[in-house]
């Protein structure tokens, strides 16, 4: 799909090497969604909310994870949306404009057009939708309103260090490899992501999914179910009338003759 | 007036309109979810309202699916030496010039026809309601969407032909769908084995 959008198409560069797990981005971002706070639990680890929530579109995700120079090493990751430009939530959706793609490339939803089946919450490999007390798909939009006015994302405005980048997708992916960062994840994961990550160490370190899809039954659905239910019916109709024209319908008239 | 034979009591007729009302609805609001169909939508109040008929027509579709097991499931399990001719010629569907072998009330196809759509309808309804109850678990709810498409391609391959057979293809046979008779001449040419199984003969 390389429209304008692909062209013009904005993205998040989320680089934890310069992360300290400040978490200003989870604040911002509830402050610009207006979404409530979460209570939580002490359970022992610096992250918290625990995981992604309806009323949590972004968090650090922490990990310790010693090595020999550092045995003490801490490990941030920005989570949120990825933007996909291949969307599995966008492909299995079943109501339209619950889900979509906005100029900028982003993938938003609409509350009210959301007619809360969780499907997209089983069709994304990244485990990002989640639905809130009405039961409505609630997730990160790239704070698409403010990048509609040409504003940065929330989160990217208020990180101080410079780990969380907004802009033009291809030139913050030159920036990142001139940088010379080993590994720039989702740079082609999915047809591209709208949120990628700059690693020195391996993704995996971070608890990054390796070579991300979208399930195989929805990609089959997709590619062969969805064009044979029309392409069936419509053959179907087709035969059926070139049957009545070339063959004919069952005539009794025609049977006694035959008979006799 | 010709001398009728009831071929369909009226509680098979009433439950075929149930069936055959609920089935063509669910398929067009299947559409309408598979390909955006907004305007099938806008008819509905909705995607959410949608939904909702959906589930619900599915309930409806299912119980006179089961239903409609007392009227037609015992002859669609039995199969004879005609019938087995009978796929050879085709049904005569494909010539008008081939000897159709006697049937009974029901010819394999139709038998064949209901076999595949009581199957197809309940794993049609069991993976619905996995979708409509399941959302927590991925693994049901992915094999359910994918299973509940493949059973609409069946639907909406073998729904059309069957309406085709017993509409234009066979004039005379929609009268059935409506009265439950059909005229006793006509019936002793068409189903000489039922015939003689009820002693008209």
């Amino acid at each position: 799909m390389a429209n304008d959008i692909t062209k013009n198409r904005k993205a998040i560069l989320v680089t934890p090497e310069n992360c300290i797990g400040c978490r200003a981005c989870q604040v911002a971002c509830k402050s610009w969604n207006q979404l409530p706070g979460i209570k939580t639990k002490n359970n022992g680890t610096y992250q918290n909310p625990p995981d992604l929530a309806s009323a949590a579109f972004n968090i650090i995700k922490f990990s310790e994870v010693p090595s020999q120079e550092n045995p003490v090493r801490w490990l941030f990751l920005s989570r949120r949306c990825m933007h996909c430009e291949d969307a599995g939530c966008m492909a299995i959706c079943p109501a339209p404009g619950a889900l979509y793609r906005t100029a900028e490339g982003a993938v938003a939803f609409d509350h009210d057009k959301c007619i809360s089946c969780k499907l997209c919450v089983n069709a994304c490999p990244f485990d990002v939708p989640r639905f809130d007390e009405e039961g409505k798909v609630s997730k990160c939009n790239l704070c698409a309103d403010r990048i509609g006015a040409e504003m940065q994302p929330s989160c990217v405005k208020t990180c101080p260090t410079g780990a969380l980048k907004f802009g033009d997708r291809n030139e913050l992916i030159s920036a990142a490899k001139k940088e010379g960062f080993a590994t720039i994840y989702g740079e082609n994961d999915l047809g591209g992501l709208g949120t990628i990550y700059a690693f020195k160490d391996k993704p995996k370190l971070y608890g990054m999914i390796e070579n991300p899809t979208i399930p195989s039954s929805v990609i089959f659905w997709h590619s062969y179910l969805k064009p044979l239910s029309l392409f069936g019916l419509g053959g179907v109709v087709a035969a059926a009338a070139l049957h009545y024209l070339a063959i004919g319908p069952h005539k009794e008239e025609e049977e006694k003759k035959e008979e006799v | 007036m010709a001398e009728m034979i009831r071929k369909s009591s009226v509680d098979e007729i009433v439950n075929h309109w149930i069936l055959a009302g609920s089935c063509i609805l669910l398929m067009i609001t299947g559409y309408a979810f598979l390909f955006h169909v907004e305007s099938i939508g806008s008819v509905l109040g909705g995607f959410n309202t949608m939904k909702t008929v959906h589930n619900w027509l599915g309930v409806v579709f299912v119980l006179s699916l089961l239903y409609s097991m007392r009227h037609y499931l015992r002859d669609a399990l039995e199969y004879d030496a005609d019938d087995k001719q009978w796929f050879k010629v085709a049904g005569g569907y494909l010539s008008h010039k081939v000897k159709v072998p006697p049937m009974g009330k029901y010819n394999p196809g139709q038998k064949l026809y209901y076999l595949v759509i009581l199957v197809f309808g309940i794993v049609i309804a069991i993976s619905g309601f996995g979708i409509w109850f399941m959302k927590d678990n991925m693994t049901v709810m992915l094999i359910s969407h994918l299973v509940h498409n493949i059973a609409f391609c069946v639907f909406v391959i073998a729904v059309p032909v069957h309406i085709y057979l017993g509409t234009l293809a066979n004039p005379g046979t929609f009268k059935i769908m409506v009265s439950g008779t059909m005229p006793l001449s006509e019936a002793k040419k068409k189903h000489p084995k039922w015939i003689k199984s009820v002693g008209k003969v």
